[in-house]
């Protein structure tokens, strides 16, 4: 049973990024990244993460895409703009391919020495304990590259208008 | 005795200061350069006499310098007859020479500079012969040369005495090279410089393992390449003739009484090693008996009173070569210093026509001169009579024992051909004393005028050197037996003043014969002599034209050297500096476009590489731990 | 349902994102790419930890922190596309030579 939600995930998660990367309609493109992400999060539930999956869908679906939409709506030139390829397109599937070759081979070879078919979860409360025990210093380094990152993107976007370039 | 070494040193520092400081010293340093030749020589008497004192043998002081896989370089000197004979001969000729060219020089521009190089030459010349190993010889032979150029192209505004300069240069190279490798051929097989070791070794009946005769022959005829060249031995003489260019004082002293002696002071003091060879010997010999001959009769025709006298040093030379060739080792050493004092004083007069007569030197324009210039023409006769041979001057004494020595060692043609020499020689300074001194007084000569005391007295004093020097031949008493005892060889037994009544009969009845023949032949019969050049048009040609030598040198040259000359320049050109020295740096910089090409700015382009470079480093790993 | 499984759409999402990263001409499809790359990590990542014997919880961890630096590394973006439009008139990375050799 588990196995059949996670192939239709699968179908879904794949079938997003895919479209992602080959569709003209950059608004669309954005719409399949939604798709996308939205796979991700079930994975997240599949594998007992269920905070994870749920932040995924709050920040990705909620902000992100938004964010991106957003981009998509001040940058445009024309009506649904049809964006081609980079004329490099070949070299750069070729690379992803044999990337995604050699990780797949590795892990398969990899796979054989365990096997494991049991998936532990973990309470909410463990993570949170360990959250803002050990990792404590990470998480107030993360807020506070939110911080920059906020400030920093206001400033780029504002003093655009005032000076050249 | 040990002092000894000051006296090239003297001239060595007057060169330094003069060099230096020329222009700003009182008389430009021409009082100065001839202090230090004056100590040299006054050195020189001190040094003759402690040596007598000590007994007349052979002496070595030494210091050594520094050492190198396994050969010892050393500073030292030798004081043995030889060197203390040409200690004297070249400190008194170079004295009378620099006197003389206060008067001869007098108003000259660059005077300061004329007489340092007179001083470097002079401490060149003796260092060479205080030189008790090759090395030091062989500086002092080069710096020598150097002189020689540097003098005989002292008035190189005048682009006849450059050319003659560089020809003397290249010329003597030649020989020089010849040289250099004989000596670095002696120190690899004997593993030392030191003369008196190397002559030791040579010697040694023991040594047919150390040096074979091949060895000995061979460095000696290297040797004797070198001295080939120095001193004007046929085929290496063209030099000398265009070597007049230089000032009559330097062809005085240079190229007459001392630098043209360096081959034949070599020869005599490398003897032993010639004569542990015997087949080097012969070629010695006969080289002399040739240049002997070619000379005289190159003088003969010859219409420049300075050139006369350079081919009639060149005979003599050639003379000096083959008494060393027959054995005579002092037969050629005395008569080098004869020569070299009767003919330097005949330079010295040939200064004094040139300078009397602003500088002509062909005799067919000059005529009578004794009448407006006594002095010189004095001087000149008695000189021109020694080296003719005429009896009771010193060049008789010496030439007579050359004819000893031949007839002694040497096969009976080298002999008869000498006497033809003799002949030559005799005949050639009588048509040049005639011609210019004696008969009518030609119109063009006129304003002559005698010379300056200054000029005139050192011709003086070589005259009666010349008149009084053949007579030490003789024991004289007071213990000197006579020179053949004073000059020996380490390791010879004196030999006495002998005369054979038949030979020196027979060399007087030619000489003078000759010269009074000569004599009534310029001075009445011209037509005769206008006769015999008609008939002789060839050979006359052949002589004007020194038997075609510099035409063969300037082919060798043109079509050989310049040749090979330029294809090694076109091998340097092609493949040194366009493929070897522009081939990396327009390599790099093709590299570097190459490389540019990829620099494109975009990211797509950097990302992919990015991405490659991860899968290679990732397939890389995998192989590895695989 | 083995690791493998997720190990390898993992993997495939991570190449997808990386393709489109390089292929794509428009700045905003770019950043687009990157984040399918790092959610494909964090499926790897979340799945390792659960699949762990030892540590289950530090793999949820590091996912937390790539959302969240996901997330404001967006925002920079975005603004710096912004900006990139509003001087050029257009977001076409092929046009973004500046450091051109």
């Amino acid at each position: 049973m588990a196995l059949a939600v996670f192939y239709v995930l699968a179908l879904v998660t794949l079938g997003g990024a895919i479209g992602v990367v080959t569709t003209r309609n950059i608004v669309h493109a954005a719409l399949f990244l939604l798709a996308a992400l939205g796979g991700v999060a079930g994975f997240f539930a599949l594998l007992y993460a269920e905070f994870l999956a749920l932040a995924q869908v709050l920040i990705y679906g909620g902000a992100v895409v938004i964010v991106i939409l957003f981009a998509l709506m001040l940058t445009r030139r024309g009506e649904l703009e049809l964006m081609d390829e980079h004329k490099r397109w070949p070299l750069a599937a070729a690379v992803s391919f044999g990337l995604f070759a050699v990780m797949a081979a590795a892990f398969t070879i990899d796979a054989a020495s365990y096997n494991a078919e049991v998936r532990t979860s973990v309470s909410l409360d463990a993570l949170g304990a360990v959250l803002f025990e050990r990792w404590a210093a990470p998480f107030e380094i993360a807020s506070l590259v939110l911080l920059v990152a906020l400030i920093g993107a206001i400033v780029i976007a504002r003093s655009g208008g005032r000076d050249e370039g | 005795m040990e002092w000894a070494w000051l006296i090239p040193v003297f001239g060595f520092a007057a060169f330094g200061v003069i060099a230096l400081a020329g222009n700003g010293l009182p008389w430009r340093g021409r009082y100065l350069s001839i202090l230090a030749i004056a100590a040299g020589f006054a050195l020189f008497w001190f040094v003759l006499l402690d040596f007598i004192e000590r007994g007349a043998g052979f002496h070595r002081f030494g210091v050594d310098w520094f050492e190198t896989g396994g050969v010892k370089v050393a500073w030292g000197i030798i004081i043995d007859p030889l060197t203390v004979t040409m200690l004297g001969l070249v400190t008194f000729v170079a004295l009378a020479v620099q006197v003389y060219s206060l008067g001869y020089m007098k108003g000259d521009k660059r005077i300061g500079w004329y007489y340092a190089a007179h001083s470097l030459f002079a401490a060149a010349m003796l260092t060479l012969v205080l030189a008790d190993n090759l090395l030091l010889l062989y500086f002092a032979w080069e710096l020598v040369g150097l002189c020689s150029y540097l003098l005989i192209g002292f008035w190189h505004e005048r682009r006849s005495a450059a050319e003659a300069a560089k020809k003397a240069f290249i010329t003597t190279r030649i020989g020089d090279v010849g040289l250099l490798i004989g000596i670095i051929l002696l120190v690899v097989h004997t593993g030392t410089f030191d003369i008196t070791e190397i002559l030791a070794r040579a010697t040694n009946p023991a040594a047919g393992e150390e040096m074979s005769n091949a060895l000995i022959t061979g460095t000696a005829l290297l040797l004797f390449l070198g001295a080939m060249g120095k001193s004007a031995q046929f085929p290496l003489h063209v030099w000398l003739p265009d070597a007049m260019e230089g000032p009559s004082p330097v062809s005085a002293l240079i190229h007459a009484a001392t630098m043209v002696a360096a081959g034949v002071f070599l020869v005599a003091r490398m003897l032993p090693l010639f004569e542990a060879s015997g087949d080097a010997l012969a070629v010695v010999a006969a080289v002399g008996l040739i240049t002997g001959l070619a000379g005289a009769a190159l003088a003969l025709t010859s219409t420049d009173l300075k050139r006369i006298l350079a081919y009639s040093t060149m005979s003599h030379l050639g003379f000096m070569m083959l008494a060393l060739g027959a054995g005579g080792f002092t037969a050629a050493i005395f008569h080098l210093v004869t020569h070299g004092l009767a003919k330097a004083m005949l330079f010295l007069g040939a200064g004094s026509v040139m300078h009397a007569l602003d500088d002509e030197t062909d005799i067919r324009k000059m005529g009578g001169l004794r009448r407006l210039m006594p002095m010189t023409a004095l001087t000149f006769t008695i000189g021109a009579a020694s080296l003719a041979g005429l009896p009771l001057l010193s060049a008789f004494w010496s030439k007579d024992e050359i004819i000893l020595a031949v007839h002694d060692g040497l096969h009976p043609v080298y002999l008869v051909l000498l006497l033809v020499a003799v002949v030559l020689s005799a005949l050639y300074m009588a048509r040049a004393v005639r011609l210019a001194f004696y008969g009518p007084l030609n119109d063009a000569v006129r304003r002559a005028h005698e010379s300056p005391k200054v000029m005139t007295l050192p011709m003086l004093l070589l005259a009666s050197l010349t008149l009084v020097v053949g007579f030490l031949v003789l024991p004289l008493g007071g213990g000197y037996e006579g020179i053949g005892a004073f000059l020996l060889q380490p390791g010879e037994k004196a030999h006495p003043f002998t005369l054979n009544v038949w030979l020196t009969a027979a060399s007087v009845i030619l000489a003078v014969g000759a010269f009074a023949g000569g004599w009534r032949l310029y001075d009445k019969r011209a037509d005769v002599v206008t006769s015999a050049r008609e008939r002789f048009a060839s050979l006359h040609r052949a002589l004007e034209r020194g038997y075609y030598l510099d035409a063969g040198y300037q082919w060798v040259i043109d079509k050989v050297v310049m040749r090979a000359g330029s294809v090694v320049a076109l091998f340097d050109r092609r493949v040194v500096n366009d493929r070897g020295v522009n081939g990396p740096g327009e390599g790099t910089v093709f590299a570097g476009r190459q490389l540019r090409r990829h620099v494109t700015g975009l990211f797509a382009d950097y990302g992919v590489a990015m991405a490659l470079g991860v899968l290679a480093i990732g397939i890389f790993l995998w192989v590895r731990v695989a | 349902m083995t690791l493998l499984h997720f190990e390898l759409l993992g993997a495939a999402l991570f190449c997808l994102g990386l393709y489109g990263a390089l292929a794509r001409r428009s700045a905003v499809l770019v950043l687009m790419s990157i984040e399918l790359m790092l959610n494909g990590v964090n499926v790897i990542v979340v799945a390792f930890a659960a699949y762990s014997v030892r540590d289950n919880v530090t793999g949820l961890v590091i996912a937390i922190f790539v959302i969240t630096i996901a997330a404001a590394e967006v925002a920079l973006a975005m603004a710096i596309v912004l900006r990139l439009f509003r001087s050029r008139g257009s977001v076409n990375v092929d046009e973004i030579d500046a450091l051109r050799g």
